[in-house]
């Protein structure tokens, strides 16, 4: 599923560019560089030779023993910078005091088209030098002035400017990389706002993916919600089809099971049983499919006190012969965490047993849980025969599931256990004071009336 | 004691009425939600069974509209959906009781012959008036600790009389509680069956109060 990063992409990519755009900056301006020193000094090379001629030119007779330039870099021996100024015979007339005796090597021989021809060469030292060689005639003679200038400090300068140059972009280049990564990382930050926002889904705390997105990923979060409602939609017609086969099949199984009863054929006795058996595997069958249903819990909560006081008044219609005692805590009960109708349906079964078995008192009691968790207790008490000590713990039995469960074992607690389950609350069961059964769930509570 | 049975599903339908008339109930059926809440409407009846999937008019409609025209007959509700907050609902729409389907007969016989007691204001299974003992449940008469043998139709009317004790009941009451609705009401057989009564029980217990009716005395 995965396969490389959005964020290292975009990275990689941009300092990619930035190295090309940079070391392509750097080689360039190296190189205007360059040019620039070649083309200043090919420049004051010209103007050493007008000088030259100049100096030649005032002797007027074309002696040039007398030339020479003011430049002191023309006498120190060696130096690279020469001039030299030949006759037509191509005999040095005169040289600069740099050249210490020795004489320039031949160039090319000057034609009228490059007239000054500017060209390179290496002394005898092994110094490159830029040269500028002009042909002018003084006095009816014809002379070829060659000034030279030092190529190998142009060139040395030009290296200390490279390896300025590199620094500075390098350290330009390492900004925009980190700031490129900065900007990748920043414009990915809905994704992990869409991601969270689907996790939120899946683990129950949304039924929606919430929140805004910018315009390439709000397509996306509209999609996944549309998916969430058609799967929903999908869940709930499965649910409501299932609903009403089993619901439908009640009206058949009880006119099977009465017209069975009391009759002592065989096949009254098969009847009895498989209708039996199918009752039992209609109702485990239901309530499983109501436990499967429930994916989403959050932001569901009831009043628990409402709850409560509606069950006791339906039990008291239906028990008429019990009285219902109801005990709400004065500081108001605190909201069930969950689905109004689980709650109805845990304490409806409790409440309802307890009726069955009371002698005449049946006290109901919601109180908010003493220790620091947000909980809600619920104790059921009656005044009937109560239960064993077995028979608690054969009632509360755990790991006992609806799809595990023995037919018949009936008191509705299955459901009430597994219920208890979902919630992740505890249920417990002792003598009460009343003298009969008492039953004790801790629920998880909600805050009251926050939102 | 006269029952109206309204159930759609005729297989239901008739064992309810079977079993009922076996615990010597007289009942009237209806198979929709129309005519069920029609002869609720017209007839006295003593407790009415009522589905609350019907066709025509759903059980829950039936029910309220009743209520409020005031009818109190006591209600027993048959339903397959048996969540709490169904069974909420039935008994917030007036009804008295709730059996989920699939219910087993007993279930049905014991919680109307309740309805029935609850409606008389009476606390037990038995009903004492005197020397006579009337066992709701079992059907059992006894005077002075010996069971007495009666007809059905001796029980019912007893049976009528004993949950309405120290009242007076007219001679209309009685046959609209113990005959169903097709049986000719000008007859004088609840004469007849006073008399027989009166033979099989102590002298006196059964008072002919003139011009108005019958009555059995409190104690």
């Amino acid at each position: 599923m995965r396969r490389g990063s959005i964020a290292a992409n975009v990275f990689f990519f941009s300092a990619l560019w930035l190295v090309a755009a940079l070391a392509a900056t750097a080689f360039l301006l190296t190189e205007l560089y360059s040019r620039a020193l070649d083309d200043g000094l090919v420049e004051s090379l010209e103007f050493d030779i007008e000088s030259l001629v100049g100096v030649s030119l005032t002797d007027g007779a074309g002696n040039l023993s007398g030339a020479t330039l003011s430049d002191p870099r023309f006498q120190r021996p060696a130096s690279g910078w020469y001039w030299e100024v030949r006759d037509a015979g191509g005999s040095a007339a005169s040289f600069s005091g740099s050249l210490v005796g020795s004489i320039l090597p031949e160039t090319a021989p000057i034609s009228p088209a490059q007239n000054p021809q500017i060209s390179a060469l290496k002394d005898g030292f092994g110094t490159r030098l830029r040269v500028v060689k002009r042909r002018i005639s003084v006095a009816g003679s014809q002379f070829d002035f060659i000034v030279t200038g030092n190529l190998d400090e142009i060139y040395a300068q030009v290296d200390s400017f490279r390896g300025q140059t590199l620094v500075v972009l390098g350290a330009v280049g390492a900004m925009l990389a980190a700031m490129s990564a900065l900007v990748a990382r920043f414009a990915l930050r809905p994704v992990t706002r869409l991601r969270n926002a689907l996790e939120r889904v899946r683990e129950g705390d949304a039924e929606t993916v919430e929140g805004t997105y910018p315009s390439e990923l709000a397509p996306l979060a509209d999609e996944l919600n549309e998916l969430l409602r058609s799967n929903i939609q999908i869940i709930e017609r499965a649910r409501s089809q299932v609903g009403n086969l089993a619901h439908g099949l009640k009206t058949p199984i009880a006119v099977l099971r009465n017209e069975s009863d009391g009759r002592k054929t065989a096949l009254a006795r098969i009847v009895a049983e498989q209708s039996d058996k199918m009752s039992d595997l209609v109702s485990t069958y239901l309530d499983r499919a109501r436990l499967a249903a429930r994916t989403t819990l959050v932001g569901k909560k009831a009043d628990t006190g409402t709850v409560l006081t509606r069950l006791v008044r339906v039990l008291e219609k239906i028990h008429k012969d019990k009285s219902l005692t109801l005990v709400l805590p004065p500081g108001g009960t605190p909201w069930f965490r969950g689905e109004e109708g689980d709650l109805e349906e845990i304490v409806g079964n409790l409440l309802d047993n307890a009726c069955k078995w009371a002698k005449s008192d049946v006290q109901l009691t919601a109180e908010p849980l003493r220790d620091n968790t947000a909980g809600l207790r619920i104790v059921i008490a009656d005044d009937g025969p109560g239960l064993s000590e077995e028979g608690m713990s054969a009632a509360l039995k755990r790991g006992v599931r609806l799809d595990e469960k023995t037919p018949g074992s009936g008191l509705g607690l299955d459901i009430v256990k597994e219920l208890v389950d979902v919630y992740g609350g505890k249920l417990e069961m002792g003598r009460a004071s009343l003298g009969g059964l008492e039953v004790a769930i801790d629920l998880p509570a909600a805050r009251a009336r926050a939102d | 004691m006269r029952i109206l049975v309204v159930e759609d599903d005729e297989n239901l339908n008739r064992q309810i009425k079977e079993a009922l008339e076996d615990a010597d109930y007289v009942v009237d059926v209806a198979f929709d939600g129309e005519e069920g809440h029609f002869l609720g409407d017209t007839e006295p009846y003593d407790a009415v069974i009522l589905d609350i999937g019907l066709p025509q008019m759903d059980g829950l409609s039936v029910l309220e509209a009743w209520r409020r025209d005031g009818r109190t007959t006591p209600v027993l509700l048959l339903t397959a959906r048996d969540r709490w907050s169904d069974k909420v609902q039935g008994i917030d729409t007036g009804a008295d009781d709730y059996v989920a389907k699939p219910f087993h007969m007993e279930e049905v016989l014991a919680r109307v012959r309740a309805l029935v007691r609850r409606a008389a204001g009476l606390a037990s299974n038995e009903i004492v008036a005197g020397q006579i003992r009337l066992d709701v449940r079992g059907g059992r008469v006894t005077v002075d600790g010996q069971a007495v043998k009666l007809t059905a139709h001796e029980f019912r009317l007893l049976s009528y009389l004993m949950h309405h004790k120290g009242k007076v009941v007219s001679r209309t009451e009685l046959t609209e509680h113990m005959y169903d609705q097709d049986f000719d009401r000008d007859s004088n057989t609840i004469e007849v069956f006073v008399g027989r009564l009166r033979r099989k029980l102590p002298d006196d217990c059964i008072k002919t109060v003139r011009g108005l009716g019958y009555q059995i005395d409190g104690d």
